[in-house]
C-alpha cells in the first residue's frame, strides 16, 4: 500500500542527526541541569551524593536518546510487542526476585544497576498500544471486542505493579493508555461507561486491593491538617516550605526548611518545594514554564508526524511525561495525594530517568521520521 | 522553525514537506473513512492539549495562591498531639539535695458495671478471694446495685491485677491510673501533705502547688533536707517520749534565706495511709498552731527595746518585788530579788524586767516592732496550713506588759523562729519557703532592726546558753545562742491558766560569730521527770533537743566547730551578769557609783506607779487571761 517511500528512511546518519530536533534536546537538558541544580542545593552545597550521579545519568540517558532517535522507526514498530513481553516478563521476574526497598517490591539488581521493570512497562505500554492502533479502522475502534485486546495490554502490567505495591504508576499507566484509547478514536459512551464503571470499583478497590498506607495517603489528602506530625506531615511541611518562598525565595542554598530537614524527600518526591523555596514564586513558574515547552514541543511533534503510529505513540509519551509532571507538583501543593512521584528529569532516580529519556528517544525518533508513511503492513516489514 | 511547520499537519505527503511557502486551503477536505478518522484524531488531540492547558494553569495558580496568599500556613500553631489525660503523671517532689519525697506510681483502678456482670454472687466470691481488702457483702451488694458504674478497688497492684484478670468475670474494667507515694513516710508528713484518691493535692505541698504539680513534668525541689529532718524528727521523738509530752514542734531555718531546712510537727501520721492523719495527728503544730510563746518573747522585748534608743544596755531595772496589777500578780519564776541590766533580765528571763522595759518603750513602739516582726499576721510559707496569730482586740499597757514575756500573744512556732532570725541576720526579716533557693542574690528582706542591735541581740542570746537558763543546749564549738520559753497554757474549760500544763521551747541561733541557722524545739505539756529534777521548763526540756539537733546538723551543713575560746564578761563590761552568790545591795551600790542610772532607775520607778495605778483603774474591763507566771 506504500504510496511513496518516504526518504526519511534512506537517511544516512549524519543527514539523522541533521534532522534531530536539537531545541528539543536544548529545553531537556536546560530543564535536567535545574534538577542538577537543585540536587546540589539538597546536599547543602555538595555535589556528592546526588547531583553528580544524576549528571551521569543524563549522559547516559542523552547517548541513549539519541541512538532511540536516528534508529529506524520500523524497528520499534516491529518488535513493539517484543518489547512489551520483555518488559513483563521483568516484571514477573521482580515479583519473584525482586529486592525490597522502602517496602515495596519494585526493584531488579542487575549488578551494576538496579532497574526498575514498571519504570520501563510505562514506555512499553505506550509502544505497545500505539503499535496496535496505529492502521486501525473507524469500524475496527468502534467494535468492542477490539478493545479487549488492548485493554489487556494495559490491566495486565497494571494489576502487577499494584501487586508490588506502587498504586501511583499503577495509575498512571491507567490514565496513559485511556489517552492513547482517546486519540486512537474509541467512541466517547466508552470512556463513561468505563468512568462509571471505575466509580463503582471504588468500593471493593477500596476493602481488598488497597493497603494502609495507601488508605492513609488517600485520606490524608482529605484533610492533611489532621494529622500534622504522620502521614500529613510531608504536605503540611510542604505547604509551609512553599509559602515561606515568597516570590523570588529565600535564595540558592538558603531554603531552611528544606535544609534543616523539615521538608521530607527533598531530594526526590519534594524537589519542586525546595526549588520555590529557594527561588521562590518565579522560580516554580519558570520550571513550570520548562515543562509546558517540552510538552507543546511533544504535542506539536505529534501534530505534525504524518503517520497514526508516530501521532498515537509522541502523544503517548507526552501524556506519561505530563501526567507524571502534574501528579508530582500536584501532590507537593496539596491538590492530589501523596502518591511517591518523581518530578521528571528533575528528581534524582536512575531508572526514571533513563526510561524517560528513551521515551524522549522515541518522540526524536518520530520527529525524524514524521513523514514516513507506515502502512497496514509495516509492522510485518512490508515497507 | 516547528511552529512554521505545524501549521498544515496532516497536508497529504508529498504536497507539503520540502515546499513550505505553497498555498494551501484553509481547511483540508478528507474523503470518507478515512478523512472521518483523521478529524476524530486532530479534534481529540486537540482536546487533549486543552487539557493540559487547563492543567498546567491550575498548577501554575496553586503555586501562585502557596507562596503569595496563603501566608497564614506557616503562622497557624501546631495542633498539639493527642493524649491520654488518665496518663497524666503528678511530678515529684524532692528535697533540696533531690532525695525523692514524693512520687506517682502507675497502677490499675478496678471498676465493673454490675448489669454486666452475669452472676454477681459468683464473681463476688471469686473476687473477694483475689483482693484481701474487700469483703464478700460488700463486693456483692456492689455487683448487685442497679448501676452501671461501681468502683471496686482504686489501687490495684500489677499482680492483683493480673489475678482479677485472670477470673474472667466479664463487667470488669481497669482503668490507667496512679498512686501517690511518700518513701519517706512519716518524715516528711505535715509538710508534703497528701492527694485524695485522684491524685489532687489536699494539704501541705501538694496541696499548696497542686496546679503545677499536675501539668509537670519537672520535679519541685523543696528546701527541705531529708537528713536534718530525719535528726530533728527523732531528737523531738525522743524528748516527747521521755517528758510524756502531747505534741512537739521542731524547725530548721535557714537565716540568710529564710529556707525551711527542716519543719516537724508531732505526732505526725503515714501520708501512705491517709487514714492515719486523722485527729491530731494531722495537725501541723508548726504553722497551723498558735502557742504562747513564754519567754522567748523576751528577746524581741530587748530587741526592741534597744533599738528604739529608749533603754541602753546598761540600764537597770528593779525586780526586787513582783509588780501587783489588779488581781494578778507579775513574779519571776528564777527570781534573783535585784536590780538588773538588760543582760541579766534576759539570762535569768525576768518577767518583771521585761515588763517594765516595755512600758518603758511604749505600746505604740511595741506594736509598730512586732508588726514589723511579722508577729501580727499570718507567716508567709508555701503551705495551706497557716496558723493566725492571736492579738489583744484592745492593746493596752497591760497588754505590753505581758507580751514582753510571751503572754496574751499567741503565734505559730514558724512565726517566731522567722523572727528570731530576722533578729541574728543583721536586721532582716525574710519569708520562711518552702522552696530551694537556687539565685546567688539573696532574697529581698525587709529591715527590722539595725544591724547594731542585731550584733547585740547575738551577743545576748549566747550570755543566755553560756550563763542563762539556756546552759543545756551548749555544744562546743558551735557558738549557739538561744533564749527558753516556759509559758503555761491557758484552761480550756475555765478562764486563766492552769497550773500544770505549759508551752516549753528553746529558740537557738548558731553559730553566733555569724548565724547561719535558727532552730527551734518546742514540747506541748512535757512534764517533769526526775532526771531533770522534776522540772519541764524550756531550759530542761528543749534546750537539750536543740543541743543534740545542733551536733548533729552542723556537720551536715558544713559548718566547723570553732576552736576560739570565749571568756566571760568581766565586771564593768556592759555585757556583765553578776554571779547569783553576789549580793544585791553591793552590786548596785558598785555600779550606781560609776553610771549615772541610778536617778533615772528611781525616776523610772516613780513613773512606772504612776501608771501602774492608771492601768489598775482600767482593768476592770480587762477581759480574758493577761498575766501568768514566768
Amino acid at each position: 500500500m506504500a504510496i511513496m517511500p518516504s526518504r526519511q528512511l534512506d537517511l544516512t546518519l549524519g543527514q539523522k542527526l541533521w534532522q534531530v530536533n536539537w531545541g528539543l534536546v536544548f529545553l531537556i537538558t536546560v530543564t535536567a541541569s535545574v534538577g542538577f541544580g537543585m540536587l546540589y542545593s539538597a546536599a547543602s552545597g555538595e555535589f556528592a551524593p546526588w547531583a553528580t550521579r544524576q549528571m551521569m545519568r543524563f549522559g547516559v540517558g542523552l547517548v541513549l536518546m539519541i541512538i532511540v532517535a536516528v534508529s529506524n522507526i520500523h524497528f520499534w514498530l516491529r518488535y513493539a510487542y517484543i518489547i512489551y513481553i520483555a518488559s513483563f516478563s521483568s516484571l514477573i521476574f521482580v515479583e519473584l526476585f525482586g529486592s525490597v526497598g522502602m517496602g515495596a517490591q519494585r526493584w531488579i539488581d542487575l549488578g551494576f544497576m538496579s532497574l526498575q521493570p514498571s519504570e520501563v512497562m510505562k514506555s512499553a505500554v505506550i509502544l505497545a498500544l500505539a503499535r496496535y492502533f496505529y492502521a486501525s479502522r473507524m469500524e475496527d475502534v468502534e467494535r468492542f471486542t477490539y478493545l479487549m485486546f488492548p485493554l489487556m495490554l494495559v490491566a495486565a502490567p497494571m494489576a502487577m505493579i499494584i501487586r508490588q505495591p506502587d498504586l501511583g504508576t499503577a495509575l498512571l499507566l491507567a490514565v496513559s493508555g485511556v489517552a492513547v484509547f482517546f486519540l486512537a478514536g474509541v467512541r466517547l459512551w466508552v470512556f463513561v461507561a468505563a468512568g462509571i464503571a471505575a466509580i463503582g470499583a471504588i468500593v471493593p478497590v477500596w476493602h481488598l486491593v488497597l493497603l494502609d498506607y495507601q488508605k492513609a495517603r488517600l485520606l490524608t489528602y482529605l484533610r492533611p491538617e489532621q494529622d500534622p506530625l504522620g502521614s500529613g506531615y510531608h504536605v503540611m511541611q510542604s505547604k509551609i516550605a512553599l509559602g515561606s518562598g515568597g516570590i523570588f525565595g529565600k535564595g540558592f542554598l538558603a531554603g531552611s526548611q528544606s535544609h534543616l530537614s523539615f521538608l521530607p524527600e527533598k531530594h526526590t518526591d519534594f524537589i519542586f518545594t525546595m526549588l520555590a523555596e529557594e527561588f521562590g514564586m518565579m522560580g516554580g513558574l519558570t520550571l513550570i514554564g520548562l515543562y509546558a515547552l517540552l510538552l507543546i514541543y511533544g504535542f506539536a511533534i505529534s501534530l505534525r508526524c504524518r503517520h497514526h503510529f508516530g501521532r498515537l505513540l509522541g502523544m503517548g509519551i507526552m501524556t506519561m511525561f505530563f501526567l507524571n509532571f502534574f501528579v508530582n507538583v500536584a501532590m507537593v501543593m496539596g491538590l492530589l495525594p501523596v502518591v511517591g512521584m518523581p518530578l521528571p528529569l528533575v528528581s534524582y532516580g536512575g531508572s526514571a530517568m533513563l526510561t524517560l529519556m528513551f521515551g524522549f528517544g522515541l518522540l526524536l525518533n518520530v520527529y525524524v521520521h514524521r513523514d514516513v508513511y507506515l502502512g497496514p503492513g509495516a509492522a510485518d516489514g512490508n515497507v | 522553525m516547528i511552529f512554521e511547520r505545524i501549521r498544515h499537519p496532516f497536508a497529504p505527503s508529498g504536497q507539503c514537506g520540502d515546499s513550505p511557502n505553497m498555498e494551501l486551503p484553509e481547511r483540508i477536505v478528507f474523503e470518507g473513512a478515512r478523512k472521518q478518522a483523521l478529524e476524530t484524531g486532530r479534534n481529540r488531540l486537540m482536546v487533549t492539549g486543552v487539557l493540559f492547558a487547563l492543567a498546567f494553569v491550575m498548577i501554575g495558580g496553586r503555586v501562585v495562591e502557596l507562596t503569595l496568599v496563603s501566608k497564614n500556613i506557616s503562622e497557624r500553631p501546631p495542633r498539639l498531639a493527642n493524649t491520654d489525660p488518665a496518663l497524666n503523671v503528678r511530678a515529684d517532689i524532692t528535697d533540696r539535695n533531690g532525695i525523692l519525697l514524693a512520687t506517682s506510681l502507675p497502677t490499675a483502678a478496678l471498676y465493673a458495671n454490675p448489669r454486666h456482670v452475669l452472676d454477681a454472687d459468683e464473681a463476688a466470691g471469686k473476687l473477694s478471694q483475689v483482693l484481701p481488702d474487700i469483703t464478700l457483702e460488700k463486693v456483692r451488694a456492689l455487683l448487685s446495685s442497679d448501676k452501671t458504674f461501681v468502683w471496686l478497688h482504686r489501687n490495684l497492684t500489677p499482680k492483683l491485677q493480673f489475678a482479677v484478670n485472670a477470673l474472667g468475670i466479664p463487667g470488669l474494667y481497669f482503668q490507667q491510673t496512679e498512686r501517690r507515694v511518700y518513701p519517706h513516710g512519716p518524715l516528711v508528713s505535715h509538710v508534703i501533705g497528701m492527694t485524695n484518691i485522684d491524685g489532687e493535692g489536699l494539704s501541705g505541698v501538694e496541696g499548696y502547688f497542686n496546679g503545677q504539680l499536675r501539668g509537670r513534668q519537672q520535679a519541685l525541689q523543696l528546701s527541705l533536707d531529708i537528713r536534718m529532718q530525719a535528726v530533728v524528727r527523732t531528737e523531738l521523738a525522743k524528748a516527747m517520749e521521755k517528758f510524756s509530752a502531747i505534741g512537739a514542734a521542731g524547725i530548721v531555718l535557714d537565716v540568710e534565706t529564710g529556707e525551711v531546712i527542716s519543719i516537724v510537727s508531732l505526732p505526725d501520721f503515714n501520708p501512705n495511709n491517709p487514714v492515719s492523719a486523722a485527729g491530731i495527728a494531722g495537725f501541723n503544730r508548726a504553722t497551723k498552731g498558735v502557742y504562747e510563746m513564754g519567754s522567748t518573747f523576751k528577746l524581741f522585748t530587748a530587741a526592741i527595746a534597744l533599738d528604739s534608743g529608749r533603754v541602753r544596755l546598761r540600764d537597770r531595772y528593779d525586780a526586787t518585788k513582783p509588780i501587783r496589777v489588779s488581781r494578778f500578780k507579775i513574779s519571776d519564776y528564777h527570781a534573783k530579788n535585784k536590780w538588773m541590766t538588760v543582760p541579766e533580765i534576759l539570762v535569768h528571763s525576768s518577767n518583771i524586767g521585761s515588763a517594765k522595759m516595755a512600758l518603758d518603750v511604749g505600746t505604740l513602739a511595741q506594736k509598730k516592732y512586732l508588726k514589723k516582726m511579722g508577729m501580727l499576721s499570718p507567716a508567709g510559707i508555701e503551705l495551706p496550713e497557716v496558723g493566725s496569730p492571736l492579738t489583744p482586740d484592745r492593746w493596752r499597757d497591760i497588754n505590753t506588759m505581758t507580751i514582753s514575756y510571751g503572754h496574751g500573744i499567741a503565734v505559730s512556732p514558724l512565726q517566731l523562729t522567722a523572727g528570731v532570725a530576722a533578729l541574728v541576720n543583721d536586721g532582716y526579716l525574710r519569708n520562711a519557703t518552702l522552696v530551694k533557693w537556687v539565685d546567688d542574690e539573696l532574697p529581698a528582706g525587709m529591715r527590722v532592726i539595725s544591724t547594731k542591735t542585731s550584733k547585740i541581740m547575738r551577743r545576748l542570746m549566747r550570755l543566755v546558753v553560756r550563763q542563762g537558763t539556756g546552759k543545756n543546749a551548749d555544744v562546743e564549738g558551735y557558738v549557739i545562742g538561744g533564749k527558753t520559753g516556759t509559758a503555761d497554757k491557758p484552761e480550756v474549760t475555765k478562764r486563766g491558766y492552769g497550773g500544770r500544763r505549759r508551752i516549753s521551747s528553746f529558740v537557738s541561733a548558731f553559730p553566733m560569730t555569724g548565724p547561719r541557722f535558727v532552730v527551734l524545739a518546742l514540747l506541748d505539756e512535757p512534764k517533769g521527770i526526775p532526771e531533770s529534777q522534776g522540772y519541764a521548763t524550756g531550759g530542761w526540756v528543749a534546750a537539750p533537743v536543740v543541743k543534740n539537733i545542733v551536733w548533729q546538723i552542723a556537720p551536715m551543713a558544713g559548718i566547723e566547730p570553732s576552736s576560739v575560746v570565749e571568756m566571760d564578761p568581766k565586771p564593768g563590761d556592759v555585757f556583765y551578769v553578776a554571779a547569783d552568790g553576789k549580793r544585791v545591795s553591793e552590786q548596785s551600790s558598785e555600779t550606781r557609783k560609776k553610771k549615772s542610772t541610778a536617778s533615772k532607775v528611781s525616776g523610772l520607778e516613780t513613773d512606772f506607779d504612776r501608771r501602774l495605778s492608771d492601768i489598775l483603774s482600767s482593768t476592770k474591763e480587762q477581759r480574758g487571761p493577761t498575766v501568768a507566771v514566768n
